[in-house]
């Protein structure tokens, strides 16, 4: 049997999205819109044959409604899930800790979610990354990262 | 054009080694790190190349272009995340040929393709540069319509395994392209109250999630990238994989060539660029193939055939610029202020005023791509090497480094959360066959498009006939028309082989 439910998620996905997408131009002129119908038409009729195709696999018994694949393997699904909320974590400090201190806690505890234990290793790797982004983000290409105290640190020290 | 002109800007350019040296080592780290363009780059060095003489400041700008192209398809090869859009058709067979121990192969693959598409393009620019010039003036939003429909045939050819997920992937990847104000009335459309969303989806935001994050996040599952035999492979690799990716590189000679000319003749119309030519090479490589069916297990002819395409549009992007003063791209715009600074006029009296700058312009470029393969072609056997680090060590640094890599480009850290909501849907994607690469090659499409399209049905006040008002605009219908029977015919008549086969064997 099948695990048919995976595959329901880019179509649901884009359908959403593609009725959110008619909605927010419903309001305006034919030129600003006629693209967006057009491509918006023809996807909404694939994703009408997609779920044909689907109903028809499910009605002859060849496949149900899990979504196995999008969680197997188990053992790395903590993985997974650990990585995206460190990210997340990583934006949404990123503001006041700046790109170096954020970016070295963020390594530290990615590295950890993967499974290094070496205390060493931990910090070295992480204090690598940390620096090599330091050095190209801030130094070389000053860009607009926000400052935080190893920054701040690092600028009086050297001005 | 004198042969004494040529022969003396060959002699200068060589003699400029120690300018185009850095400028090729530059370019190769910026294009191998995602989310940095050889433009952005160059505006930040503009205080540099504005201060040197200028047939400095173009050699080094040049080889920098040149290089960036050529190192895109590194990471692509090694761990499937594309330095640029250009790379991003070199995902389907690089990582292949990565997970099957030869990676070693795969870049040298690459390397060659590219150095030699450029150099070949290059001299075939010096060549038939005044004819070159006029192509741009033939290619309207009506043939550009046309010309960018082959580009999204491509989805078609991806999606040869499940052709409806391999559109649906593309369709939606092109609704995604749309998002932002349209170009007429400056309405936004589907932006999601974000003001970040107005200017349109952030092409490396897009790129960076769709490939770094999500194969990051698919990645976990495994200790390595490569496979255990691919293993052993990569830890046996010497120079002898070197000296056979440098052999069949030159069995495949002539698809070199032809597919840099792909690049070279979309190059050369203003706004085109690496990312449609690599994926109309690989369109078109595919399509002539005596074995399509094998195109995305990891093939040679489908790292070459985008590598080569990508370095063809180096030379026709300057192509423009220097024969009408348009530039073919955001790179040759910040070249062309650089030559403005220096007191040049671009456009046809160039070549009558100052044909040295003009033609050592290019005879710049193709000295830099002969530096270029005497200082890559060691590297592939070390950079190969990568494929034998841990996926424990490898997923945190491709997602942490690539999420900040994503906030490069228009420097908001809204782009970092855009690229991580693009990697969740293209792992799911990922794991649900719906081809991440139909959905970029969508997104990079879209605005494309539209721009087109609007602009053609404008110009016949609504009338979609003016789609096939034009002979040129004609004749590339019926290429394309062909590019898509073509592919269906071939898999009737090899049905029809086998058949026939079988009924003989029966009776």
């Amino acid at each position: 049997m099948a695990p048919l439910g995976a595959d329901l998620v880019i179509p649901a996905l884009a359908l959403g999205f593609a009725a959110y997408f008619f909605l927010s131009i419903a309001d305006l002129v034919w030129e600003a819109k006629a693209n967006g119908v057009l491509i918006g038409a023809i996807l909404v009729a694939l994703i009408a044959v997609q779920l044909v195709r689907m109903g028809i696999r499910l009605a002859r018994g060849e496949g149900d409604l899990r979504a196995d694949p999008l969680w197997q393997p188990r053992d790395a699904l903590g993985k997974r899930i650990g990585m995206v909320a460190i990210t997340v974590a990583f934006i949404a400090a990123l503001p006041w800790l700046g790109l170096t201190l954020a970016l070295l806690l963020a390594m530290l505890a990615a590295l950890r979610v993967m499974g290094v234990r070496r205390l060493s290793t931990l910090l070295w790797v992480s204090s690598a990354v940390a620096a090599a982004a330091y050095l190209l983000f801030i130094v070389t290409l000053d860009s607009a990262f926000p400052h935080g105290p190893i920054e701040r640190l690092l600028a009086a020290l050297f001005a | 054009m004198t042969w004494d002109i040529l022969l003396d800007q060959f002699a200068t350019q060589f003699g400029l080694w120690w300018v185009i040296l850095p400028g090729i080592l530059l370019g190769i780290v910026v294009g191998i790190l995602p989310g940095f363009s050889p433009q952005n780059t160059l505006i930040m060095l503009l205080p540099l190349t504005l201060a040197v003489p200028v047939e400095q400041a173009f050699a080094f700008m040049v080889a920098l272009y040149c290089a960036n192209h050529l190192s895109g398809g590194i990471p692509a090869i090694l761990v499937r995340i594309p330095g640029s859009g250009g790379a991003a058709a070199t995902v389907l067979d690089g990582y292949p040929m990565t997970q099957k121990g030869q990676a070693q192969q795969a870049l040298v693959l690459s390397f060659v393709a590219s150095v030699f598409g450029g150099l070949i393009t290059t001299l075939a620019t010096l060549a038939l540069l005044p004819w070159l010039s006029q192509i741009g003036l033939y290619l309207r939003s009506v043939e550009m319509v046309v010309v960018l429909l082959f580009g999204l045939t491509l989805i078609a050819v991806i999606a040869a395994k499940d052709f409806l997920k391999g559109l649906i992937a593309g369709f939606f990847g092109l609704l995604i392209g749309v998002i932002g104000t349209d170009h007429i009335y400056n309405a936004p459309r589907a932006t999601f109250g974000f003001l970040e969303l107005y200017d349109g989806v952030p092409l490396v935001a897009a790129l960076i999630g769709l490939f770094a994050v999500s194969e990051a996040l698919v990645m976990i599952e495994q200790k390595l990238i490569v496979a255990v035999e691919g293993r052993e492979q990569a830890k046996r690799s010497n120079w002898s994989e070197t000296l056979e990716g440098l052999r069949i590189s030159l069995q495949k000679w002539w698809h070199i060539v032809w597919t840099a000319f792909v690049g070279l003749l979309i190059g050369v119309v203003p706004g085109a660029g690496a990312s449609i030519a690599a994926f109309v090479a690989y369109q078109q490589s595919r399509l002539w193939s005596k074995h399509p069916e094998l195109y995305g297990t990891g093939i040679p002819e489908g790292v070459i055939a985008p590598e080569s395409a990508n370095n063809g549009v180096t030379s026709g992007t300057l192509v423009p610029m220097m024969a009408l003063g348009v530039p073919g791209g955001t790179t040759s715009a910040v070249m062309m202020i650089v030559l403005q600074y220096h007191g040049m006029v671009m456009g046809p009296q160039l070549f009558t005023s100052n044909p040295a700058l003009a033609y050592g312009v290019f005879v710049s470029m193709a000295v830099a791509y002969v530096f270029m393969i005497f200082t890559i072609l060691p590297l592939a056997r070390y950079m190969s090497r990568i494929v034998l680090i841990e996926t424990t060590y490898l997923v945190p640094i491709i997602i942490l480094v690539t999420i900040v890599a994503a906030f490069s480009e228009r420097q908001y850290l809204f782009d970092m959360g855009l690229a991580l909501v693009f990697g969740v849907i293209g792992y799911i994607a990922h794991k649900t066959n719906y081809h991440v690469t139909a959905m970029l090659i969508g997104i990079i499409l879209g605005p494309l498009f539209e721009r087109y399209l609007v602009r053609a049905l404008r110009i016949s006040e609504g009338d979609l006939m003016v789609l096939f008002s034009s002979p040129l605009g004609n004749t590339l219908w019926g290429l394309l028309v062909l590019s898509l029977v073509l592919p269906f015919w071939r898999t009737w008549r090899q049905k029809k082989a086998l058949a026939a086969e079988q009924f003989g064997e029966e009776s």
